[in-house]
């Protein structure tokens, strides 16, 4: 694959198209990351903390619903980047063809890629930081907090962002997607610390849900709570994850545009 | 016209693997001319189309347009291109009037310009009166017609129409052509591929017949035809193949057997003589017409355009 230059323009309006298109559905588009964190955080905070009250994280007792909020907003990341990178994208490069039309513009492959990428990562920054709106409002998550982490939510997404876009380069059918989902994100977003702290679980399986990268990015997120003292190579091995994916996507999607 | 916008590929070669998909093809495109691809599925019309504006990389050559070189510099070519592609790629998430105004965008056009360059280009191609229809909601023919306005709305001096009638009624295809010929006569450069013969023939200055990959001959329709086939064929029926064989033959006449009868060229100089020689023995069936592109690529090829 050749390295063609970006223009800012050239992703910005790929970013756009996509934009508009969210734009026109807002109401529909808002809806999840609204009710999907009310959900959890009603069902797994309101309904388990009398059952499980407080946990310990890091040497300290917190509130489950306190210790739970973070893991929402790390969710929300996830999904929401992920299923557009993986998903969306996919529709977009198999049969609404977006990405070929796009191409007969005077845009770059890295134009679209990164307009595409960038856009992934604007819904999990959405959704995460709905979800954390909804965790300020229920007193879970301080305000000026979700501000502060406001960064490690767009790394988190753009991460996630990635991850799907190689997806959708890697599968030939939208089925397929599925497979990264049962093998990888449904592992992830239930051992990595999101409901319950990961020293819970049998040594072995714990140090390997640490080494997925949710886990770095939930625990980051839980900072108000409390950081583990490597938590700047938790912050690298995200970035890291994130160079890897978004490369390894470029990759794999380069070929079904150009021959 | 600048002619520094003329266009040309230098011995295009694509290979996939030991296949060897496009084999050395080269020409220009003139601004206001129409140079047309015409082969059967499978020539490599599309693929050479790709090289032209970048997104098929080729094994062995290059395109000049104007100042730009391809494929390096396809994003900057394309600021100038029209591309109308095989495939139907028109934005289902947009109305009509949208798909036009938000594709501007990918050109700097943009607010006001792009609603009003939008509502210039509906008009151009009659379909103002659905510019609030949603994409699935048009015909193939509107669908087709729509893609071509956005193709033109960064006023390109370069065009590519890749198969654009494929599936099209008559009338939508007049409607086309219409809309095609006034492109050239604004004086835009059109390279057309195609495989119906009449289209080839009715819309292009010049014309380059593919058979895998190579382009077996060129010129224009009207010398093709004279060169390769002559004035005039006839097509017969209930004739024994052997006589019409030795008629062929005797005349120094292009002959060939075609579906249930033959088809054979009627001499330029005294076509009377094979005429009336055919009609002696009583066929079935005679039809005397001008020859066509289809005759030329049975002639030159041995199968038809399909």
């Amino acid at each position: 694959m050749k390295l063609i230059t970006a223009t800012p323009w050239g992703v910005y309006t790929v970013w756009w198209r996509h934009f508009q298109v969210y734009r026109s559905t807002w109401l529909v588009n808002c809806l999840p990351p609204i009710s999907e964190p009310v959900v959890y955080l009603l069902a797994f905070g309101y309904g388990l903390s009398p059952l499980i009250g407080e946990v310990d994280y890091l040497g300290q007792m917190i509130p489950y619903a306190r210790f739970l909020a973070p893991g929402m907003i790390a969710i929300g990341v996830l999904f929401q980047s992920f299923f557009e990178g993986a998903y969306s994208s996919f529709i977009r490069l198999n049969f609404q063809k977006t990405w070929q039309a796009l191409l007969t513009a005077p845009l770059s492959y890295t134009d679209v890629f990164l307009g595409d990428w960038v856009w992934a990562a604007t819904k999990g920054t959405i959704a995460g930081t709905i979800t954390g709106l909804v965790a300020v409002l229920a007193n879970l998550y301080d305000l000026s907090s979700l501000v502060l982490s406001l960064p490690l939510i767009v790394l988190g997404s753009l991460l996630f962002g990635a991850f799907g876009l190689l997806v959708a380069g890697a599968v030939n059918k939208v089925d397929q997607v599925n497979v990264p989902i049962f093998l990888v994100i449904i592992p992830m977003f239930t051992l990595c610390g999101t409901y319950f702290p990961r020293d819970t679980l049998p040594p072995l399986l714990a140090k390997f849900a640490a080494l997925l990268p949710l886990a770095s990015l939930v625990d980051l997120l839980r900072w108000p709570l409390g950081l583990p003292p490597w938590w700047p190579l938790l912050l690298l091995w995200l970035i890291g994850w994130m160079v890897v994916m978004a490369r390894l996507a470029a990759l794999r999607i380069y070929p079904r545009l150009f021959s | 016209m600048s002619d520094a916008l003329t266009l040309k590929a230098y011995d295009l070669w694509k290979t996939y693997g030991d296949e060897a998909v496009v084999q050395g093809i080269s020409f220009s495109l003139a601004p206001g001319e129409i140079v047309g691809l015409l082969g059967p599925n499978g020539a490599g019309k599309t693929t050479t189309v790709g090289m032209l504006f970048g997104t098929v990389i080729p094994t062995k050559g290059f395109v000049q347009f104007g100042s730009w070189q391809l494929p390096g510099q396809g994003q900057l070519a394309r600021a100038q291109m029209g591309i109308v592609t095989q495939e139907d790629n028109l934005d289902p998430d947009f109305t009509v009037f949208k798909n036009l105004t938000h594709f501007a965008h990918h050109y700097r056009i943009t607010g006001a310009a792009a609603r009003q360059r939008a509502g210039e280009l509906l008009a151009l191609v009659n379909l103002e009166h659905r510019a609030e229809a949603q994409v699935d909601e048009l015909s193939g023919g509107m669908k087709r017609k729509l893609v071509l306005a956005r193709a033109l709305l960064n006023q390109p001096k370069i065009v590519f129409l890749d198969e654009p009638t494929t599936g099209l009624d008559p009338d939508a295809r007049q409607d086309f052509w219409r809309l095609v010929q006034d492109l050239k006569a604004s004086g835009c450069g059109i390279l057309l591929t195609t495989h119906y013969m009449d289209e080839a023939q009715r819309l292009c200055d010049r014309l380059l017949l593919l058979q895998q990959g190579k382009v077996i001959d060129k010129g224009t329709p009207t010398d093709l035809v004279a060169r390769v086939i002559g004035r005039e064929v006839a097509e017969i029926e209930g004739v024994e193949t052997q006589i019409l064989q030795d008629l062929a033959a005797s005349h120094g006449a292009w002959y060939r057997a075609f579906g249930s009868g033959h088809l054979i060229s009627l001499p330029d100089r005294y076509p009377e003589v094979v005429w009336d020689a055919i009609a002696a023995h009583h066929p079935s069936r005679l039809l005397r017409r001008p020859a066509n592109l289809e005759d030329v690529f049975l002639r030159l090829t041995g199968s038809v355009l399909e």
